[in-house]
């Protein structure tokens, strides 16, 4: 996964700049934690759908690698402070089989997403949401439209030629996020000492909220199960 | 004595086969208007079914139809960016920014519902509650509110009938996907109006009723009572079935049903078997027309077969009657066997009449001749008097040219014309001498006492004038009544002539018999005043017929 390697090193050298400037800078400032943990999705995403004589309109689905649904979850710290210059990043938002990949990405206010075609045919980008609103118009395969997102909060992404496409964009004014990996697993490094509310979010399902105490120097662990689990 | 004639052949004829063939055909109509509505009832039944298969088809290939465009029209991006940043902003947004994207949703959804065929299209959210809705009846689902309602609980439908506002509608549905994930739903509503119900009634080809709840919510049946009556026949929720609706017979038969809305077509049975009847009469009634005309000709020419020989027979019947000829015989008819057999009977029968008829008429001139023949023995002189005079009256009459009847009278009145004489004694009738006025008297009594006698028997009556008044004269000087000129019948003045002609040849006790030259000299010579003259021309040319060589009689025996 390009992307994956891409975000994470470019967090990894964000962090690294970010806490020896800090560390430089104010020594007083006490040592940060990690929260860490593990994500469980607990509701089917893909609903039977209603009996329909007419399948959707996309094409080459069997083509298309269906990305596992615990890549679109995000968790994030909800009320989280960052003081400083906030670290941003170019990441790259695919137009690949008809489909946005990754479907959920998760980047710091102020960062860039290039939106390359890699579909043999014309894609479109554009979005209504209150954050981010625009149209990167339609270009061929091989072209990339950049764009950056300065305001916080989540940005729906479509196209307009193929009415099933469809990505989220949560932009976050701290750095202090993740994207599960496969197994589910989770690590937010460098958050200051203190409580805080940690959001496991997915689009379509709801979030699942925990409370957390991250102490100087120490790692705290919240497993989190998105959504609520069923009482049965 | 008029009452009770039987009545006529041809009238019996005639109303026995009018009669027959009425009761045919009362029959047969019974049958026809019986057979048309049980076969009305089959036909409605069999019409209802090809109805419903045909509707299920258009039905089901309409519903295709309105899905494919449904599903195209569910397509839009500008709908589905709308409704995913909805739905991801609704929480945290303010009040114009949801407005914004809700005016949007509803600005594409109108630009969607011009293109489509509904009475309304919905969009609604994952939990099926209303976020916009365009078209003529969209006002019934108002923002916020669920698609469909079950009392107050809102019910999960993919496709049916709902309720919405009060008003019964036909619903289908597709969802709006985004990467294979379903984000709202589609509703292309359609009225279950009257306008559905004539439009079902064309597909059905019958009358048409929509029922939902129990309730008749559109039908296009003839009257509210037969509306009526057919929401509550529908209760019983049987598919298909015959129901009285408003004095009116249907066979009914349930198109679809959808949840608890049901589509029924209903065939008049009345209706169609009365149109049918109608016709099946009309042609009925053109074939009895000429059924009963054929008839009634048939029997009309069978009974003329019948009674014209009969007719005929009788005519020759009452002919021969008039003329009272027994011997005519009766012409065959030909017409049957058995009409022939009674006719010949009756003739053989008539014939064997005829014969004693005249045995009885030899009878009576055989004695009639012997009493004249014994009357003119009286006297030696006029011995074969009588007979000869009969003759003589005969040859004259038939050089007159008489008919044969007339001659026929004259033959035995001539031989009768002296029958009077029997009342005149001896001593008068054989005096030999000059008889005095008061003898001759009662010699001039004798024809009319023969009239008397002879006015005793029936069958000598057309005889009676000869015998009367063979001694008139022309001159009016005769007796017994002095008639003159042509008031004296032809038979008495042939019978004057040839009596004063025998009288002159024949010998007499005071002269000798002279030649018939002479007699005819002496007629001749008073002929215009004591003969008729053309009567004594007649004798001179009929004398050389019935006389010998010798002058006398040839006397030929009178026989009848």
């Amino acid at each position: 996964m390009p992307l994956r390697v891409t975000v994470a090193s470019t967090l990894a050298i964000a962090a690294l700049l970010f806490a020896s400037a800090r560390h430089a800078t104010l020594a007083q400032v006490p040592q940060p934690g990690s929260i860490s943990g593990h994500i469980k999705l607990t509701t089917r995403i893909r609903a039977p759908l209603p009996a329909n004589a007419y399948p959707s309109r996309s094409i080459a689905k069997h083509d298309a690698p269906s990305t596992p649904e615990i890549r679109n979850v995000v968790v994030y710290v909800k009320d989280a402070q960052f003081r400083g210059v906030l670290p941003v990043s170019r990441v790259e938002l695919h137009q690949q089989n008809e489909t946005f990949a990754p479907h959920v990405l998760a980047i710091t206010k102020g960062s860039t997403v290039e939106f390359p075609n890699d579909d043999p045919f014309f894609h479109n980008v554009f979005s209504f949401s209150s954050a981010a609103s625009f149209n990167l118009g339609r270009y061929p395969r091989g072209q990339s439209k950049p764009q950056k997102f300065t305001k916080a909060g989540l940005v729906k992404v479509f196209c307009d030629i193929h009415s099933h496409m469809s990505a989220s964009i949560l932009v976050l004014d701290h750095p202090y996020f993740d994207i599960p990996s496969l197994e589910g697993v989770y690590e937010i490094a460098n958050v200051p000492p203190g409580q805080y509310t940690i959001v496991g979010w997915h689009e379509r399902v709801g979030e699942r909220t925990a409370i957390v105490q991250v102490q100087p120097g120490r790692a705290a662990s919240v497993d989190l199960t998105v959504p609520v689990e069923d009482a049965s | 004595m008029t009452a009770k004639r039987p009545p006529r052949l041809l009238v019996k004829t005639l109303s026995v086969t009018f009669v027959s063939v009425a009761m045919l055909l009362a029959g047969v109509f019974v049958v026809v208007v019986l057979s048309v509505r049980d076969q009305v009832r089959q036909t409605v039944t069999v019409s209802l079914e090809s109805g419903q298969r045909i509707f299920a088809a258009i039905e089901s290939r309409r519903e295709r139809e309105l899905r494919a465009q449904a599903a195209t029209l569910a397509e839009n991006p500008t709908l589905k960016a709308t409704i995913d940043t909805y739905a991801a902003e609704v929480r945290t947004s303010d009040e114009s920014r949801r407005s914004l994207l809700l005016n949007t949703m509803a600005n594409e959804l109108d630009k969607v519902a011009a293109r489509v065929e509904a009475d309304a299209l919905i969009l609604a959210d994952e939990h099926q509650i209303t976020l916009a809705a365009s078209g003529r009846l969209a006002d019934r689902w108002p923002r916020g509110r669920p698609v469909a309602t079950a009392g107050a609980k809102p019910v999960e439908i993919a496709d049916g009938v709902i309720r919405a506002g009060g008003l019964p509608f036909r619903v289908v549905s597709v969802p709006l996907q985004l990467n294979d994930v379903s984000i709202a739903t589609l509703y292309l509503a359609t009225h279950l109006d009257q306008r559905y119900a004539d439009d079902l009634e064309k597909l059905a080809n019958a009358r048409t009723a929509i029922i939902s709840d129990g309730l008749i919510v559109a039908s296009t049946l003839p009257s509210s009572a037969a509306r009526s009556e057919f929401e509550a026949a529908a209760e019983s929720r049987q598919p298909r079935g015959v129901v009285t609706l408003d004095g009116q017979s249907y066979a009914f038969r349930r198109l679809v049903r959808i949840g608890t809305t049901s589509f029924y077509a209903l065939g008049s049975i009345d209706e169609l078997s009365r149109a049918a009847t109608s016709k099946a009469i009309q042609e009925l009634g053109a074939i009895a027309t000429v059924a009963v005309v054929l008839a009634l000709v048939a029997s009309f020419w069978l009974a003329r077969m019948i009674t014209e020989p009969i007719g005929r027979l009788s005519a020759s019947l009452a002919h021969a009657g008039n003329v009272h000829d027994a011997r005519v015989a009766l012409a065959l008819t030909g017409s049957s066997r058995e009409l022939d057999a009674l006719t010949e009977t009756f003739n053989a029968l008539m014939a064997s009449v005829a014969t004693a008829e005249e045995q009885m008429q030899a009878a009576y001139t055989g004695s009639i001749r012997a009493l004249a023949a014994a009357l003119d023995a009286r006297d030696p002189y006029t011995a074969g008097h009588s007979e000869r005079v009969s003759v003589l009256s005969v040859a004259i009459a038939r050089a007159l040219g008489l008919a044969p009847d007339a001659i026929e009278v004259i033959r035995l009145g001539a031989l009768l014309h002296d029958i009077g004489k029997i009342g005149v004694p001896d001593e008068v009738l054989l005096k030999p001498g000059q008889l005095t006025p008061a003898e001759f008297d009662i010699i001039k009594q004798h024809p009319v006492a023969g009239a008397r006698i002879l006015r005793s028997v029936p069958f000598l009556i057309s005889h009676i004038p000869i015998v009367e008044l063979h001694h008139e004269r022309p001159d009016g000087r005769g007796y017994p009544y002095g008639l003159r000129g042509d008031d004296i019948p032809m038979a008495a003045r042939i019978v004057h002539v040839a009596d004063a002609y025998d009288a002159i040849t024949s010998r007499r006790a005071y002269r000798a018999a002279r030649p018939a030259s002479d007699a005819l000299r002496e007629l001749w010579r008073c002929a215009g005043t004591e003969f008729h003259a053309e009567v004594v021309g007649a004798l001179a040319t009929a004398l050389p017929g019935v006389t010998s060589e010798r002058g006398e009689l040839i006397t030929e025996h009178v026989h009848a």
